[in-house]
């Protein structure tokens, strides 16, 4: 597979109500990658998010997709893009197939039951679970069906705001085996998370994000994963910045 | 399907899927059918009752035996609005109004209600009537249903996910907007089966569809404001304030206010006052039952000249019922001078609180409501203008009755003896003078006309209220 850059930040920076909230953060991915955004309450993560999907204008610098300024085109951007928002995105009112018939409506896409029964068994969702409303759902199998859903959106790229915060041990595990799968056929996967343990074991890479500025990046081995304590004592601050390549 | 349906479509999902809108709206409904039906009975009763009273007033009126001629412009008549077909939807003033006259010579009297109470009343509910249910609490059902249409998504993260998908705010807006516009569409059904009743009752087709078209601006102006704040709102908290103010204030504190301001800005002139100026005003017209009153000697000589007689003895007409046209004619034309004052008057205040329906839909639709029904202070004014046309052609046709069938000498001398009494008498076939009654609205497109203002406001809040729901949407964001 050719690796080619599918989301970019150029020295991003965004304003929010007249404040700065990102200032100048530089980073890239390339298809099949995961990457993590590490940081904090309040850093910027759900801001560098937002970017890429076109909401927020970029005071300075750029964001990309697929190689196309968003500035320029935030349908494309949209169009190629599965986003997962903080909060639990989906109807309570729906059980889990009207929930991804209606969002796959609204995106212009229409599966047949087949398909949607497919991605549910793919997220390992309990069959007895689907015809129920979402009201009745754990935190752990909303995200199978909003990991569902972008499933069945096809689209080369995912960004996930703290996709795991809620989930329960097992439910992040196995989430994390989802992403890992995902990635292996191809996606590129954007997810923020202040989860330290989680970004070590899913990402490729990490990036570490304080108070609107990218302080690290670490990368994985090409026969592991990266290690914890290292991320750990970056992230809690006991090292200096660094423009770490482990 | 497109987007736009595909929400729409969603939007009744989630209704038909919470019990609590359905609770409410089905409440609506039972109290509405039931305000509507009984609005009908009872002002179906009140049409036969009126109906009938006039039949009888009239038949009493000319089976009186010969009599003496102004014992009848004593006697007087009495005359009935019969209700608008439309009052089965909006009775408007007539509650207030009243509906009844009593019609006798030298005086104008006031309205009054009929006497006997309606089969059908309420038992002190019959101020809830279906447009007052539509004006006041449909809005609410409105806001019930519509708070969270958008800020519910927002609440529930659903919003980043479908604008992230690449679907406008704008859609989102349009999609619910159509759901709620179906919905009020629905809840009209009261009113269109009200209109086909009025139909057929021989309303025009113009007035129904009018009142029906105007209602359904006022709760699309609910939709829209509805839409808006929940566009706007933060959260689902933020947006029922704001929406329960907005109600309070545009459905029950503006209209009272715009009540009370006209009021103390443009009062009415005291009723005892304006009696008063009248009744001296009146005093110097003379008495027309007193042939030696000073005020008629000019009368007296020009008559005697034209017949060529030397004492009105001898003149071919009685003189006492020329008088009592002359009387009657000038006292008319006194006392029409001060009640079209006082029509004015009432009309300029009333048009000045209609003025305040550009501050609140709620009146501009009241306003609108009771024109086109016909049943607005306009209408009253008619009615008791038309009244007063019977009034004056019927006593004057008694006095020349009297001038022409009753020779002078035997009216001066009734009351000498029984043979006397008999002998001043007229034929009872001169009592035909009195034509039947039957109250005349103005035309349908005379009532669309008169409401064109109200409607204007309607149509202006609208307006004002789309431009900023498409600039809301516009400006949607995660
Ligand atoms: N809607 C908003 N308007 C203004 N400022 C915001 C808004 N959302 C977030 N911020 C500010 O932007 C900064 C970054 O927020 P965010 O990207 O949400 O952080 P994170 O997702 O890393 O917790 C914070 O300081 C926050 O206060
Ligand atoms: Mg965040």
């Amino acid at each position: 597979m050719t690796t080619t850059v599918k989301l970019e930040a150029d020295a991003l920076q965004v304003y929010r109500s007249d404040k700065e909230v990102l200032s100048g953060i530089s980073f890239s991915l390339s298809s099949s990658e995961v990457y993590a955004l590490l940081g904090g309450n309040g850093a910027g993560k759900s801001t560098t998010l937002l970017s890429f999907l076109g909401f927020l204008p970029a005071a300075g610098g750029r964001v990309l997709v697929n190689g196309k300024d968003v500035s320029a085109d935030h349908k494309a951007a949209r169009a190629a893009i599965a986003y997962l928002p903080e909060a639990a995105s989906l109807y309570e009112h729906l059980n889990a197939f009207e929930n991804l018939r209606y969002f796959l409506q609204l995106a212009g896409r229409s599966e047949d039951s087949p398909a949607l029964e497919a991605a549910l068994d793919r997220v390992s969702l309990a069959p007895a679970s689907r015809a129920r409303r979402l009201k009745d759902y754990s935190k752990g199998m909303r995200q199978k069906v909003a990991i569902a859903l972008a499933i069945l959106r096809d689209t080369d790229i995912l960004l996930l705001d703290e996709p795991t915060s809620g989930l329960d041990p097992s439910a992040i595990d196995e989430f994390h085996d989802l992403i890992r799968d995902l990635a292996d056929t191809g996606k590129t996967i954007l997810m923020v998370t202040h989860d330290v343990y989680g970004a070590c074991q899913v990402a490729d890479r990490i990036g570490l994000l304080r108070g609107g500025k990218l302080v690290g990046e670490f990368s994985a081995p090409t026969d592991g994963r990266i290690e914890t304590e290292t991320v750990h004592r970056a992230f809690s601050g006991r090292t200096v910045d660094t423009q770490l390549a482990v | 399907m497109s987007a736009t349906l595909t929400i729409t479509t969603d939007e009744w999902r989630y209704w038909l899927r919470s019990k609590l809108a359905l609770a409410v709206v089905a409440l609506f409904v039972v109290i509405l059918v039931g305000v509507s039906a009984l609005t009908n009975l009872r002002i179906e009763a009140e049409a036969h009752e009126r109906e009938h009273h006039q039949e009888v007033s009239e038949e009493t009126f000319l089976d009186q035996p010969d009599r003496h001629p102004h014992r009848m412009v004593h006697y007087g008549h009495y005359v009935f609005r019969a209700p608008m077909p439309l009052a089965i939807f909006d009775p408007g003033l007539d509650a207030i109004t009243g509906q009844t006259l009593f019609l006798e010579g030298h005086r104008q009297n006031s309205a009054t209600f009929s006497a006997s109470a309606s089969s059908a009343d309420l038992g002190g509910l019959s101020w809830l009537t279906p447009a007052l249910m539509y004006q006041l609490f449909a809005p609410l059902l409105v806001i019930l249903l519509g708070h969270g249409a958008i800020v519910r998504e927002r609440e529930a993260g659903t919003l980043p996910a479908l604008l992230a998908q690449g679907l406008t705010g704008r859609r989102l807006v349009a999609g619910k907007l159509l759901a709620l516009a179906l919905f009020v569409t629905l809840l009209l059904v009261p009113v269109l089966i009200s209109g086909v009743i009025a139909l057929s009752a021989g309303e025009r087709v113009l007035a129904a569809a009018s009142l029906l078209g105007v209602y359904l601006v006022y709760l699309l102006i609910w939709v829209a404001l509805t839409l808006l704040v929940s566009t706007l709102a933060e959260n689902r908290a933020t947006a029922i304030a704001v929406l329960a103010a907005a109600w309070l204030a545009l459905t029950l504190v503006l209209p009272a206010a715009a009540v009370n301001t006209t009021t103390q800005t443009a009062p009415l002139a005291g009723k005892i006052e304006t009696e008063l100026t009248m009744l001296t005003e009146i005093r110097d017209l003379g008495d027309g039952h007193d042939v030696d009153d000073s005020v008629y000697n000019d009368v007296q000589a020009s008559l005697l000249a034209e017949y060529g007689a030397a004492s009105i003895e001898e003149l071919d007409i009685n003189i006492r019922g020329v008088l009592a046209q002359k009387a009657e004619a000038d006292l008319t034309e006194t006392l029409n001078v001060y009640a079209d004052r006082r029509m004015a008057a009432e009309m300029r205040q009333s048009d000045r609180v209609s003025a305040h329906g550009w501050l609140t839909p709620t009146l501009a639709v009241a306003v609108a409501s009771r024109t086109l029904a016909g049943t607005d202070l306009f209408h009253y004014h008619r009615f008791l203008r038309q009244a007063e046309a019977l009034r004056i052609n019927f006593v004057q046709g008694l006095n020349r009755a009297h001038a022409e069938a009753l020779s002078y000498t035997d009216d001066i001398n009734r009351n000498r003896d029984e043979a006397s009494w008999e002998r001043a008498r007229i034929d009872a076939s001169n009592w035909q003078v009195l034509d039947s009654f039957q109250y005349e609205s103005a035309s349908a497109s005379d009532r669309v006309a008169g409401a064109q203002w109200s409607i204007a406001m309607l149509a202006a809040w609208i307006a004002v209220l789309t431009l900023l729901l498409a600039w809301a949407g516009g400006r949607l964001k995660p």
